[in-house]
């Protein structure tokens, strides 16, 4: 009979950027742990998680585990009776330790001949006497991104239970019983306050509405559905998508009453604190606050990270746009004193504003080009150097960037190295060491007060930006205007310096960790040059390989072009492959295909390498080109071999039929592909005309043997093959597309 | 603890007792002095000299969020008619090799105190585990009487925190800054550097002789000088990292000190 199980660890406040994750994390390891232990559920598992819980329930679960069949093969049959018939000490070994006689063994034959075997039948255990080893997989597998000790121990042989935060109860009913389980706590910890966690049938309500403040009045519970409406009474929205919905629903009825509209489609600050209020809160209101009107000459960007990084209150907008000068705070209750409360938030956020307003003020009477040499005393990496030096590497970077790769006049040169030079000065404002999350967005704004060009303030305000790599992600990079062309130079620069820095320094990314964000600058240096016609309407096409370069020399005394080791050299090339391919696949290619793009190198312009992957899924699925994908294994194996170099196979030569008009084909074709990787469009082409080799190289394959005893025969099949190969390795390694994934 | 500290953390009777298998709960009042958060007196909640209600319980008991929340009560506080809550907020700190898991206390926004499960001291890792409640008692106070700036408080009936504590917030926020004309060019950090040394080769030599706590004391001044400095401009960034790791070296050097004293080991539930 199938029967409900319910599962409620109550806990200490989880961090509220775990639950969306953890609460899928539970059902998958709930799941794995219930198939692990014969315990097959095809009913989906309901999962819950706030703050102070993580509930699941498996509606109908099987209250027996399958029974198990099984074949446990032993000795062979030849091996099992000695020359007196009688069973060998082999034979008797299997027997015994599978706890029956010798007469209880069967035999089977296989292809490797007839071996001794026993059928094990292995009845199935009672549901109930399995969930607590189900229980304890799910505690011990349950990832957190960070765990901590608190005294706990389990035990299954494995003594001390890390765990997210400390267990508090343990609701454990299978079909309105009692699962017997506890969490013990360490012989070091035990005592009258610190006592193990035992299973119960009761959970507890809010932390304090439903108990004042007290250890909380138990709830006793027998199933799932009893468990949700006390809960509900008790003041716990389990649902998180109904805690949202409370939210956003009071968050606009608020921001009506104060005559404006939340802020949330423009920011994205916003709409990441909507995604987190729900998961700090079981029971959501929302107080509306104020504060005074002359904080509104601050800048906007200033208030709207004040309230809602600092604060985790919304701003609210009027119906122009503007700011008005109030806030709406989410609350873990709902009720009588919301004045009391919103007039404790105003107290803060004032306080707030008074630092950001002093703050405003004492930085502004200082230019941020006076600021420089306190970039002396910031450390950009101990090995690299000070701010104040990767400021002089960003403009000098980003002025050869925009003349020399942009092609831009001296005057855009000009401000796109004013504009790297100001980039970092902000880190010595009192501003951003207050709101480090305010850096570069106050420097735009400091120069733009100070009347500078829009060309070198908005590429000091943005050039953190692009932090995402899909193309239709724009987080405030769509207001470019003016200074689209000098951001895409600083931004570039300012990423690369850092990538080509760092890896001199020999800090790479390794596995999950990458503390200097590397990656992300990797990301973003490749949204820019992949999407740098529509983000600032150049059409140039520049080389990851030629950048990357040249922001490597920015750390030699420029006397040298050899300023990094050679490993460090190949560590970073291999780094920028492995960026390009993730990028490309992130924007939708298929990762078979971005190798085989990919093989042709950094050295071809990046919106080429994007251009040339989107060509290849049309004719990736044809037959003919499938075949010339896995010939052209074959090509790159014998041109491989020949130590020829790839240049004019000598017509006079060849002699087969097949060679020579295998020759004829690259004659012909060559310059539709060699057109298409000179201009950076036309791929589609390329690829339908290399489809058409196939014949000819099959052919060819067919009917002439490469390496002929002739030497000047094998040289110039050698070189034929090379020069194919040549040919269609500038589209990529098309043998990657039929490669096993 | 009469020496100057960045927070009760340093004080032996945490950063200590923290240590080892004993049990332990003790609470008490520390003076923390923060040299870069010194602002002249201008500023409305921002202090060179703050204090600490600093609270310690080893093992950490299992009601120890709602015995905090009572404790609130105590002081006053209507949980049912606020908005408590507890947000992660880890902490840690380089010079002493520690860290924690935990949270900010919010009270209607406002953060009244660090509550922190101690996972590493000095370095070590602990078991059992203690809690550590740190109650911002200007911070508390403030919002218990409703005023928005610190030196508004009522100190004491009819005396307010500003006529007790302003002039010292004033001419120690000079002199955090380094803004001692009467010295000469770089008088200022040579006098703190110098102490630094002395203190530093100081404390090494207590805990050669086995004198712990005395150590701990010289090291505590280190890190003030430290701070002031730091606060003051007067070391750059490289040399500030130096400066971090030798105060942790002192901090783990004593914490394996104190944990390596027989009577540290004894009167334990299990020696291990």
């Amino acid at each position: 009979m199938d029967r409900e199980l319910l599962i409620e660890l109550g806990l200490e406040e989880l961090p509220a950027s775990w639950l969306p994750t953890l609460t899928q994390q539970l059902s998958e390891t709930l799941r794995k742990a219930l198939h692990d232990h014969q315990l097959p559920n095809t009913e989906s598992i309901e999962v819950h998680a706030t703050p102070r819980r993580l509930a699941a329930c498996v509606p109908a679960l099987t209250d027996r585990q399958e029974d198990r069949d099984e074949t446990l093969t032993g000795p062979p049959v030849s091996a099992a009776f000695g020359p007196d018939g009688m069973p060998t000490p082999a034979a008797l070994g299997f027997a015994k330790k599978n706890g029956v006689e010798f007469a209880a063994l069967t035999q089977v034959e296989t292809a490797k001949g007839r071996y001794l075997t026993f059928e094990k039948k292995t009845r199935g255990r009672a549901t109930v006497d399995v969930l607590p080893d189900v229980l304890t997989q799910v505690l011990r597998t349950l990832p957190f991104p960070k765990q901590m000790h608190w005294d706990a121990e389990l035990h299954d042989g494995r003594g001390e239970l890390v765990f997210g935060r400390p267990v508090r109860w343990l609701l454990f009913l299978y079909g309105g019983r009692v699962v017997p389980y506890t969490i013990s706590r360490t012989s070091l910890a035990a005592s009258v306050r610190v006592q193990d966690v035992t299973s119960g049938a009761v959970t507890y309500g809010h932390r304090v509405l439903a108990s004042s403040g007290r250890a909380g009045r138990a709830i006793k519970v027998r199933g799932f559905d009893e468990y949700k409406k006390k809960l509900a009474e008790h003041f716990v929205f389990l649902s998180r998508i109904e805690r949202k919905d409370r939210i956003i629903r009071e968050l606009d009825g608020q921001a009506r009453k104060l005559g404006g509209r939340m802020l949330l489609h423009q920011s994205a600050q916003a709409e990441a604190l909507l995604e987190e209020v729900p998961d700090l809160v079981e029971y959501p209101g929302v107080v509306a606050g104020a504060f005074a009107a002359e904080f509104l000459s601050l800048p906007a960007e200033v208030l709207t990270t004040t309230l809602i990084h600092h604060q985790h209150f919304f701003p609210v907008v009027g119906q122009e746009g503007r700011l008005l000068p109030a806030f709406l705070a989410v609350t873990n209750t709902q009720g009588t004193n919301t004045k009391g409360i919103a007039e404790n938030a105003e107290r803060v956020v004032t306080a707030r504003l008074r630092d950001a307003r002093f703050f405003w003020a004492s930085d502004r009477k200082v230019g941020l080009a006076a600021r420089l040499p306190r970039l002396e005393t910031l450390t950009f990496h101990k090995k690299l150097g000070s701010y104040r030096a990767k400021a002089d590497r960003i403009a000098a970077l980003a002025a050869w960037i925009a003349s020399d790769v942009f092609g831009q006049s001296a005057e855009v040169a000009a401000q796109a190295e004013e504009a790297g030079r100001l980039a970092k000065a902000d880190l010595a404002t009192d501003m951003v060491r207050e709101f480090t999350e305010l850096q570069g967005v106050m420097g735009g704004i400091y120069a733009r007060e100070s009347g500078a060009p829009e060309a070198v303030w908005k590429a000091i305000y943005h050039h953190y930006q692009p932090v995402s790599v899909e193309a239709t992600a724009n987080q405030g990079i769509g207001h470019l205007g003016a200074g689209a062309v000098t951001w895409a130079a600083v931004s570039l620069a300012d990423k690369l310096d850092t990538i080509a820095g760092l890896f001199h320094a020999g800090e790479r990314p390794t596995g999950s960790r990458d503390p200097f964000g590397l990656r992300r600058a990797a990301h973003g240096v490749l949204r820019i040059l992949l999407d740098l016609e529509p983000l600032t309407g150049l059409t140039v096409r520049p080389t990851l390989d030629s950048l990357i370069k040249r922001a490597v020399k920015g750390y030699g005394d420029g006397s040298d072009d050899h300023v990094m080791s050679e490993a460090a050299w190949t560590d970073l090339t291999a780094f920028l492959r492995e960026r390009l391919e993730y990028v490309l696949v992130a924007r939708g290619a298929d990762r078979r295909n971005a190798r085989a793009v990919l093989a042709s190198g950094t050295t071809r312009p990046v919106r080429d390498l994007e251009a040339n992957v989107q060509a290849l899924p049309d004719v990736a699925s044809s037959e003919s080109f499938r075949q010339l994908a896995t010939l052209f294994k074959r090509v790159r194996n014998i041109a491989k071999d020949g130590s020829a170099d790839a240049g004019d196979a000598e017509r006079g030569a060849l002699v087969e039929p097949a060679e020579l008009a295998l020759l004829a084909e690259i004659e012909t074709r060559g310059p539709v592909i060699d057109r298409a990787v000179a201009t950076g469009s036309g791929y589609r082409e390329a690829y339908q005309e290399a489809a058409k080799f196939e014949p000819a190289v099959a052919k060819c394959f067919t009917d002439v043997f490469v390496m002929a005893e002739d030497p000047a025969l094998r040289q110039a099949r050698l070189q034929l093959m090379k020069r194919l190969e040549r040919l269609i390795l500038q589209l990529g390694d098309i043998s990657e597309i039929v490669a096993a994934e | 603890m009469d020496i100057e500290m960045g927070a009760g953390t340093m004080h032996p009777e945490t950063f200590l007792r923290v240590l080892g298998q004993k049990p332990w709960n003790v609470a008490y009042v520390q003076p923390s002095r923060r040299p870069a958060d010194g602002r002249f007196g201008e500023n409305p909640n921002r202090l060179f000299k703050h204090h600490q209600f600093q609270v310690i319980l080893k093992p950490a008991p299992d009601d120890i969020q709602d015995l905090y929340l009572q404790s609130l009560e105590a002081c006053g506080i209507d949980l049912r008619a606020h908005d408590v809550r507890f947000e992660e907020d880890n902490w840690e700190s380089p010079t002493l090799g520690a860290w924690g898991i935990g949270w900010q206390v919010l009270y209607d926004g406002l953060e009244i105190t660090q509550f922190t499960y101690f996972q590493q001291a000095g370095g070590q890792d602990l078991a059992p585990i203690s809690v550590e409640l740190t109650y911002g008692l200007e911070r508390f106070a403030m919002s218990l009487q409703g005023v928005d700036n610190v030196y508004d408080l009522e100190w004491a009936k009819g005396v307010k925190y500003g006529e007790v504590r302003l002039r010292d917030e004033v001419e120690q926020s000079k002199y955090a800054f380094g803004h001692v004309p009467a010295l000469g060019d770089g008088a200022f950090a040579d006098f703190h550097r110098n102490l630094f040394n002395q203190y530093y080769d100081f404390s090494k030599a207590l805990l050669d002789s086995h004198l712990v706590l005395p150590a701990l004391d010289h090291a505590l001044k280190c890190s003030h000088a430290f701070n002031v400095l730091d606060a003051s401009g007067s070391i750059g960034v490289t040399e500030r990292t130096a400066y971090i790791l030798r105060v942790r070296q002192l901090a783990v050097a004593i914490a394996k000190a104190w944990t390596a004293d027989p009577m540290e080991q004894g009167e334990s539930h299990h020696g291990s």
